[in-house]
């Protein structure tokens, strides 16, 4: 096994309402690169993602088997086994969704509510840690001067680039992102991926797309998710990577 | 054909809603009618803030408003706690068994006769006051109200899970997403997002303990008097209503009760009018 691996996947079957939607998947994540997951809508890519943080759990109907195991200090741990913590596990594996889903609450309190769930009550250090996580996603020039402003104000764009800073404010080693520019227009989306080569040195991301472009634009790795398995593709100019239900942007 | 069976149906639908609304009004117009000797004599605002003392020619309804109003406040305080704790462990703090279980209970709950609730309070809950505080006969407003907790509670249990299920389930999904735990969720998200539909829960609660008749005829006591405590006996407006109508007819005791309904009819409308314009803000503001 190779030192750089971040996430092992092992015979992972997921079934929703008795239709099995992963087959016996089994792959592995490198630490902090950029994997594009793409195939057709329905099959089960963003289904894959919620294996990893575990938030299919919320699901009813669902049923999963198989093995995850992340690394953590530098050892494997098994995300499902019953010692291993869940609010641990999403705490390091933050998730970012297809719509933005900012809370109904301030700008800065949006920021501040993962670092308030973990207990922290020193002011100054939450107040410099939403400053670090807004600027993260490029988000603090925009909002420095309204950061009590409600934060479903903000435009699409700004609205999933706070998302994504809410997720980083709690420094999470692996970050999930579903379609992370499927609702937002051409200039925002590109923000967006610019963000995410930046995050890309510290963080192992895993983004769920639909377009061409930005996988071969953004991606170190393209996995083709069909039939409920994963095929590996070769990353190339949007020509070469000839996969099914992917748009050009 | 289609459009004239269309047009049909719209009439039928309107001709139903207009009957509804004007039986509502119809019922207020009957009470004022009855009640307008003692409007017209001045007396109404005099039986508000009078006693009853029949045989000294006073028939006011204070003592009842008062024993309408400190059961129902009382039933519904102690309802709420317990409603709002079982609204969230059906909704989302309990395991999903338990979840299910509960819900059943409770639906079943809104189903039950009232009067079996007051069989209960007689023979189990109001020997347990009487022994518990060596004080009376057990029938008393402690007894009313805490029985009355119990009816109302399904309703506004009922009504606490709908507005927890209401709660957009993106904003749960970001809690989950930062591994927010059950009560987080709730505390953080769910109960700032659904408050305003608890206070209609907690209004429709208050409006039903008010028009309650059985358990409070069956187990305050039925005393005519301000209670001063929550062990003294009360009787309701509801009460006072059913029990001068089961023994008399056209004396100025019965003229009296027109009151008990126009204030009960009033009590009510206010509680929905609460109802109405709270969930006009709350449809307003829903995300």
């Amino acid at each position: 096994m190779s030192d750089a691996v971040k996430i092992n996947v092992y015979h992972l079957d997921f079934s929703y309402q008795g239709h099995r939607i992963l087959k016996n998947v089994t792959t592995q994540f490198e630490e902090n690169t950029l994997t594009a997951i793409v195939g057709p809508s329905g099959v089960g890519k963003s289904t894959f993602l919620t294996t990893i943080n575990r938030l299919w759990e919320t699901v009813p109907l669902a049923d999963m088997k198989g093995n995850v195991e992340i690394k953590f200090n530098g050892c494997f741990h098994d995300v499902y086994d019953q010692s291993f913590s869940l609010p641990r596990l999403r705490r390091s594996v933050g998730m970012v969704f297809q719509t933005p889903n900012p809370l109904p609450m301030s700008i800065y309190k949006n920021v501040a509510f993962p670092l308030k769930l973990t207990g922290e009550k020193d002011k100054k250090l939450v107040a410099r840690n939403v400053e670090k996580a807004l600027k993260r996603a490029y988000l603090w020039q925009e909002v420095k001067d309204r950061l009590t402003d409600d934060a479903n104000l903000l435009s699409g764009g700004q609205q999933q680039r706070l998302c994504i800073a809410r997720a980083l404010v709690l420094e999470p080693e692996i970050l999930l992102l579903d379609e992370p520019t499927s609702s937002l227009d051409s200039r925002a989306a590109m923000v967006i991926e610019e963000l995410l080569l930046t995050l890309r040195p510290n963080c192992t991301l895993i983004v769920v797309s639909h377009y061409l472009d930005q996988v071969s634009r953004i991606a170190d790795r393209v996995i083709e998710l069909s039939d409920g398995r994963f095929l590996e593709r070769p990353l190339g100019n949007p020509s070469q990577l000839r996969v099914s239900g992917l748009h050009r942007t | 054909m289609i459009r004239i069976y269309e047009k049909l149906i719209e009439k039928l639908l309107l001709f139903s809603a207009a009957v509804s609304a004007s039986v509502t009004i119809l019922i207020f117009g009957f009470l004022v009618i009855l009640g307008l000797p003692i409007i017209k004599g001045g007396h109404f605002f005099h039986l508000l803030t009078e006693p009853w003392s029949p045989y000294d020619g006073m028939y006011g309804i204070y003592p009842m408003v008062i024993g309408t109003l400190s059961i129902a406040f009382l039933g519904v305080l102690f309802g709420f706690p317990l409603s709002l704790g079982c609204a969230s462990l059906i909704s989302v703090l309990g395991p999903k068994p338990v979840r299910r279980f509960l819900k059943k209970v409770v639906q079943l709950m809104t189903g039950i006769p009232t009067v079996i609730y007051g069989f209960v309070g007689i023979f189990l809950l109001v020997p347990f006051i009487r022994e518990l505080f060596q004080e009376g006969s057990g029938m008393c407003v402690l007894s009313a109200s805490l029985m009355l907790a119990v009816l109302v509670s399904p309703t506004m249990i009922l009504f606490f899970i709908d507005s927890f299920d209401q709660v957009p389930k993106s904003y749960l999904d970001a809690v989950d997403s930062i591994g927010g735990s059950r009560i987080q969720k709730f505390l953080y998200v769910i109960l700032p997002c659904a408050w305003k539909g608890v206070l209609t829960g907690l209004i429709l609660g208050l409006g039903r303990a008010l028009g309650d008749t059985l358990i409070v005829l069956m187990i305050a006591g039925n005393t005519v008097q301000v209670p001063g405590s929550v062990m003294d006996s009360a009787r309701s407006l509801t009460s006072q209503i059913a029990l001068v109508m089961a023994a008399d007819y056209e004396s100025p005791e019965f003229k009296s009760i027109f009151t008990c309904g126009i204030v009960l009819y009033l009590f009510t409308t206010i509680v929905v009018i609460g109802v109405r314009t709270l969930a006009m803000t709350r449809r307003r503001s829903r995300p």
